[in-house]
């Protein structure tokens, strides 16, 4: 589309540049507002969207400063190509719909809608919206399918669709679209509310290329790209070339041994370019927590932003970072492997992945891995009085630990990584819409990774159903066993998985289960994994664990087996509680002298001690790095061996040696 | 009748002084004492030639609650809450403000951990008691607080909104067990749904009562000394004035209170000056607060924080606070784009023309090379303060590393200014569905009236009004209020259904709660307005809107049809064949009080006023032109400048570009057409 490039001969000022950023970023902050003030699913409402404008290209000339972590850098491929596809047929008045995760986007709950702009009969952008929707068909309601072997049995696959064509909305279309998922008239309402967000945004940008000319908005479009080109490359310059290499793993792969799923990533700085090579990593797996090339390529974006956070987002930034991403593997799934499960999978692990590795590179900026993203469905048909049968759906999401960071405690109690902007439910509210009683909405004592400076603390939500039919319940997360990792010498945090208890019976149900019935008076609880621990444990300051243990973030038994400070308890009325100084210097002699050896003792012992009551289950992981079946009880060794590998390359090796 | 109205800032406390048989107008400005805020209130009304004792209205705005809050100047308070939920608090909505910057952190909860204890009960979504309440376990807690030397206690139970049966008898607890405590229940404070939303405004309420309760306590005593014996009005964020004794128990509702005033006081002048709708452009050395009036009302959010993350449920006005004012630095980034603010050089070390250390560029040093500001005449004259090193750091810092001139140096730098500034305009107007044309921009504070002709230009808005005093304009907002109190409360219903009873009863009911709250306050029945209004939504949406009503209410079908056409104007589309929902009820009562009128100043020419030239430069002429300087207060009514001029006055400049005119009418308001 040469004839949109814009002249050469523009001058664009400092100022006029300055000014077209900006408002370009207001207008993708706006289309922002407005979706959040008119949409329809509670997950859009609590900012699982994105918004931006790209050019005639397709190219990302910017992004919502608000935006979902997960949608960076897949928005451009989804509008190149629909552009590709409609080629030749891209008019005036047209609006578009895709949610196909295999064409750049990521899973098919989040709904694109483009609109063309048109300045004096040619097409100079594109503006686009992105929404989770709350179900877009197939069995599973909020359409997550652990059971589907292929995309065919997770719900609506839509390719690039017109949904206004040259102004006429075609409700045919719509209604095919809404007719197949849960709650039609609330998704027809989203499609409304985004497709007036582009509409809204067309209409600023129009007002600019009245204002300042279209070849001077065309040049601030190119120049909006090279400048973030620009920045990133100087930052990047700065630094010393050099290659990088990590894994982290997903738990397992239903279809093969225990054991865990590696995503390998290599990471080379070569002057002022970074590039990423996840070719190491293994092929994908037999549930969806795959993902596709655009969700693992938002990954690597977003993971390097992450060190990078005042450089804008645009296709400016895709020049300079880079990445492999072999077909076939966990990190890029073929057309038809499932991947609805994407960000509880391979998405935060290549993230966690690209922190660990920049830690080392920005120590000033290090952080040691967050809580795996998690969210829980229940659904079926509320009989409490009054309510008649009708439909419920009740999506949760918690939220839990950052990692621990240089000089800094992780943060407690924080949205995923995932979208560190999405919210979480209120529960007065949940309890008014789904037959369920919140028991319990809290910190976990002791669920923050170990280290000089501690993860941040998790969380624990639970529940008990009230009078249900044809109920449901889903399940989606991981880090059961590849369980939330310190760096530096910090330990791991805690175990994720549900717990389901009907009539007196406790079951450990695991990270990945779906459509498990459920009946009144059923009792779930589930837990978020703290922040992995940076640095060794056996350094953190006394005076912080004894804070720690005053506000119950850490108990006393713990303040003395993870950090070998040694407590007395006062009078807890009046929260004094007393280091016993020469007690805790031996206490940290004793474990220095012995953690090495303890990661090495024989695991079935340690299981054996574990079934004895003598060892509980933190011990077996932030001790002996000994993982277990959670729900059997039984040992995973290969999962174990793993396990100690990966504690002995963050923390054992970082660990001061013993004189 | 004397009126005082008094603004405590962070820096400086500032008094207007109004008598209405003379229709003399007395300003003063004072440093704030923040130790003993009242002291400050006592030096302004000392320095004027009122005596105290002869004032009959006092009426003052405050950012004592605001400061306590960001300084995190709180006593230590304690939290009562359901087992299970002491983390609510703390857990928020789990998001963070700065999305992409892992080591940047939501500020920490108000109450600690330790100091957050749990009670046995839960009552659920329809108010049912589940679990009774354990008064064992309430007692055992308040044990503790009193142990603990905690006497300020806050309880938000979960789904007290729509039961506040277990919090009322925890608080009697705590009354009969440890009488010392003050308490504050969250169903009392706001019955509203959403269990965080509602703590959070609960424990700042609890936090704010010590604070604001001694300097109020501290301040009716020294004005009583002194002889004034009328009430003592402090503004809330929601635009009217409460009486200290409302407002020692509902401090958060102050939290506003300045910006607030400003905003007031724009909408008065513009009102004045023959306009209904508004834009307030407030702007200082550090930030510049944006409000927006539409059609005489000023528009209003009811979630507003001072930090982010802890929300204060309370109407507030709908203030947009951007980092662009005087102090903003400019610098370049990484990209090699020109940028200014957010970073501040504030009051000190400030622009490097004040001469007391500051090494940056700032948009005043900007305004100084352009010759629109004489360093010589900073604040009347008082301050030493110079061009030259305005000048070098602008070379250095900003037109060297561009390869640009000097002048166009800070001539980029202004632009860039009032770009952001724009911005800030744009999300309380276009961005709200409202066109900018329709309004008129009210510029006040130290560098409102300096920018305001090129933000009005820039966003088409058709003229600029200027108050006669823009430095004390939160003061005057405080003169201009009637006594007021809101009430809101969660009422979900289909808006088909034949809801009409039901809405009249519940209205009535929090009628006559704010009709006794005037009483008390001394308000006549007669001088009692009640507004009302309905929020909706469509069924499924998440977001509500405000439908004003009348009672009686007509019918369900009008209401609907009101919240159909609100949407259009709000969201740009309607649907009517959508199901719509009541979520909501809102009631403001008003004690209304007579607003004084301004006197009208001697007509006269402008030449009179004219004082000298000078070159300032602009950027539409692109050249320097000699620029005729006037005094601000010979100016007298009628007379018309056309641009380029520019206006002095003790606490600002207003610059008048070129193709501008500016008029100056009977009260001595400057009216630009731009």
């Amino acid at each position: 589309m040469t004839e949109t490039q814009p002249q050469t001969d523009i001058d664009l000022d400092p100022v006029t540049f300055e000014v077209l950023r900006s408002s370009f970023t207001n207008l993708v902050d706006r289309m922002a507002q407005q979706i959040r003030r008119t949409c329809y699913s509670f997950v859009i409402y609590n900012r699982d969207f994105s918004n931006c404008l790209n050019d005639a290209e397709g190219n990302t000339v910017m992004q919502g400063s608000k935006d979902i972590a997960v949608h960076v850098g897949t928005l451009h491929y989804t509008c190149k190509e629909t552009l590709e596809y409609f080629e030749g047929d891209i008019n005036p008045g047209d609006v578009y719909i895709v949610n196909d995760p295999y064409l750049g986007g990521t899973h098919i709950n989040d709904v694109r809608i483009m609109r063309p702009v048109f300045y004096e009969g040619e097409l100079i952008a594109v503006t686009q919206s992105n929404g989770h929707w709350a179900d877009v068909g197939g069995p599973a309601p909020g359409s997550f399918n652990i059971e589907a072997n292929d995309h065919f049995a997770e719900g609506m696959r839509i390719p690039p669709l017109k949904i206004w064509d040259a102004g006429e909305f075609r409700d045919d279309v719509a209604n095919l679209l809404t007719t197949n998922m849960r709650l039609s008239e609330d998704r027809m309402g989203d499609l409304r509310a985004q497709t007036e967000a582009t509409r809204i945004a067309e209409e600023r940008l129009l007002e600019l290329v009245e204002k300042y000319g279209v070849d001077t908005v065309m040049t601030a479009f190119d120049e909006s790209k090279d400048y973030v080109e620009r920045i990133m490359r100087e930052q990047l310059s700065d630094l010393p070339d050099g290659t990088w290499h990590t894994r982290d793993y997903i738990d397992a792969d239903p279809n093969k041994e225990e054991g865990f799923v590696t995503i390998d990533v290599e990471m080379t700085i070569d002057g002022d370019e970074v590039h990423y090579d996840l070719s190491g990593s293994d092929e994908y797996v037999g549930n969806f927590l795959n993902s596709t090339f655009g969700t693992s390529f938002s990954a690597v974006v977003s993971g390097t932003k992450m060190f990078f956070p005042d450089v804008p987002l645009n296709s400016g930034l895709y020049r300079v970072v880079s990445a492999d991403l072999p077909e076939g593997t966990v990190v890029n799934a073929p057309e038809p492997v499932p991947v609805t499960g994407s960000v509880a999978g391979a998405y935060e692990k290549v993230m966690n992945a690209i922190f660990e590795l920049w830690s080392e590179v920005l120590p000033e900026r290090a952080m040691a891995c967050a809580f795996n993203l998690e969210y829980l469905l229940a659904g079926g048909q509320d009989q409490r009085p009054g309510r008649d049968g009708q439909e419920f759906a009740w999506y949760d999401w918690m939220a839990g630990g950052w990692g621990g960071r240089d000089g800094k405690d992780g943060s407690n109690a924080t949205a995923p990584v995932f979208g560190a902007g999405l919210a979480v439910q209120s529960l007065e509210g949940q309890e008014r819409d789904t037959p369920l009683v919140t028991s319990e909405h809290s910190i976990v004592t002791d669920s923050a990774g170990p280290g000089e400076f501690r993860g941040g603390c998790g969380l624990r939500k639970g529940g008990r159903m009230l009078a249900c039919e044809n109920s449901v319940m889903s399940y989606c997360s991981d880090r059961a066993r590849s369980i939330t990792w310190g760096i530096n010498g910090g330990l791991p945090g805690i175990p994720h998985g549900v717990t389901l208890t009907r009539d007196g019976e406790s079951q450990d149900m695991g990270t990945v289960f779906s459509n498990v019935p459920i009946d009144e008076g059923d009792e779930f609880v589930r837990p978020s994994s703290g922040g992995g621990g940076f640095g060794d444990p056996l350094e953190r300051d006394p005076e912080a664990v004894l804070e720690d243990v005053k506000d119950d973030y850490v108990s006393v038994e713990r303040a003395e087996r993870d950090y070998g400070v040694v407590i007395e308890e006062i009078d807890p009325d009046v929260c004094a509680y007393e280091i016993d100084p020469e007690a805790t210097d031996e206490q940290r002699a004793f474990i220095r002298a012995n953690r090495e050896d303890w990661l090495r003792e024989d695991p079935d012992a340690i299981t054996e001690r574990y079934h004895e009551g003598e060892l509980d289950k933190l011990d077996l992981i932030r001790r002996y790095g000994v993982i277990l079946d959670w729900s059997s009880g039984e040992l995973l060794e290969r999962t174990t061996a793993e396990f100690r590998e990966l504690l002995r390359e963050r923390a054992a090796s970082e660990w001061t040696p013993v004189e | 009748m004397r009126r005082a109205g008094i603004d405590i800032g962070g820096t400086f406390t500032d008094v207007i002084l109004f008598d209405e048989e003379t229709g003399d107008v007395e300003i003063e400005k004072t440093p704030s004492t923040p130790a003993n805020p009242a002291d400050g209130v006592i030096n302004g009304l000392t320095k004027s030639d009122t005596e105290i004792g002869d004032l009959e209205f006092f009426s003052h705005g405050s950012t004592v609650g605001t400061n306590a809050l960001i300084e995190r100047e709180l006593p230590r308070i304690g939290l009562i809450t359901t087992e299970g939920f002491r983390d609510v608090h703390e857990i928020r909505d789990g998001t963070k403000e700065d999305l992409w910057d892992a080591y940047e952190d939501v500020a920490d909860p108000y109450v600690q951990r330790r100091d957050r204890l749990e009670v046995a009960e839960r009552i659920d979504y329809a108010g049912n008691v589940v679990e009774p309440l354990d008064e064992e376990t309430v007692r055992e807690v308040v044990r503790i607080f009193e142990k603990r030397g905690i006497d300020t206690i806050a309880v938000s139970l979960i789904n007290a909104y729509v039961n506040g049966e277990h919090e009322q008898r925890v608080e009697e607890i705590v009354a009969a067990e440890y009488p010392a405590a003050f308490v504050c229940t969250s169903h009392e404070i706001l019955p509203e749904m959403f269990e965080h939303e509602r703590t959070s405004t609960t424990v700042i309420n609890a936090a704010l009562v010590p604070v604001v309760r001694d300097y109020l306590t501290d301040l009716e005593a020294k004005l009583d000394e002194r002889g004034y014996d009328g009430d003592v009005l402090a503004m809330h964020s929601g635009g009217g004035v409460m009486t200290t004794e409302a407002i020692a128990y509902y401090a958060a509702r102050i939290a506003n209170s300045g910006p607030t005033a400003g905003a007031i006081a724009s909408q008065y002048i513009a009102d004045q000056c023959g306009f209904e709708n508004a834009i307030g452009f407030d702007m200082g050395g550090t930030s510049a607060d944006v409000s927006l009036t539409h059609q005489g009302d000023i528009e209003m959010t009811d979630e507003w924080a001072v930090e982010y993350g802890y929300p204060i449920m309370f109407p507030s006005t709908d203030i947009e606070t951007i980092g662009a004012g005087g102090g903003s630095i400019a610098w370049i980034d990484d990209g090699g784009s020109l940028r200014v603010g957010p970073n501040s050089q504030g009051a000190d070390p400030g622009p490097a023309c004040y001469l007391r250390g500051g090494d940056k560029p700032t948009t005043t040093d900007a305004n100084v090379v352009l010759g629109w500001v004489d360093p010589d005449r900073f604040l009347g004259g008082d301050m030493n303060a110079t061009a030259e090193p305005a000048r070098k750091v602008i070379q250095r810092d900003i037109a060297d590393p561009l390869g640009l001139e000097l002048t166009e140096a800070a001539s980029a730098i202004e632009q860039i200014a009032v770009a952001n500034m724009c911005n800030a305009v744009r999300l309380v107007s276009t961005s709200k569905g409202f066109d900018p044309r329709d309004f008129a921009l009210v510029a006040f504070g130290g560098a409102g009236p300096l920018h305001a002709a090129h933000v009005a230009r820039e966003m088409n808005v058709p003229q600029v009004i200027i108050p006669p005093y823009p430095g004390i304009n939160s003061a005057l907002g405080c003169l201009l209020v009637d006594v007021e109190h809101d009430l809101s409360q969660t009422f979900i219903a289909d808006a088909a259904a034949d809801i009409v009873d039901d809405i009249e009863t519940a209205f009535a009911d929090m009628e006559a709660e704010i009709r006794e709250r005037l009483d008390e306050e001394g308000i006549d029945e007669s001088e009692m307005q009640m507004d009302h209004e309905i929020k909706m939504r469509y069924t499924g949406q998440w977001r509500s809107l405000e439908v004003g009503c009348s009672r009686p209410l007509e019918s369900m079908e009008t209401i609907r049809e009101r919240f159909h056409r609100q949407h259009e104007q709000t969201y740009a589309y309607s649907d009517e064949g959508q199901p719509v929902e009541v979520y909501g009820l809102h009631v403001t009562g008003r004690g209304v009080v007579e607003k004084p009128s301004f006197p009208e100043i001697d007509s006269g020419k402008a030449d009179t006023a004219r004082r000298t030239t000078r070159d300032a430069y602009f950027e539409a002429a692109g050249e320097f032109i000699d620029t005729a300087v006037y005094e601000r207060a010979s100016l007298g009514a009628g007379a018309t400048l056309e641009g380029p001029a520019i206006v002095e006055q003790m606490d600002s400049t207003v610059v008048v570009p070129p193709n501008a005119t500016a008029e100056v009418d009977e009260t001595g308001t400057i009216i630009l057409t731009v």
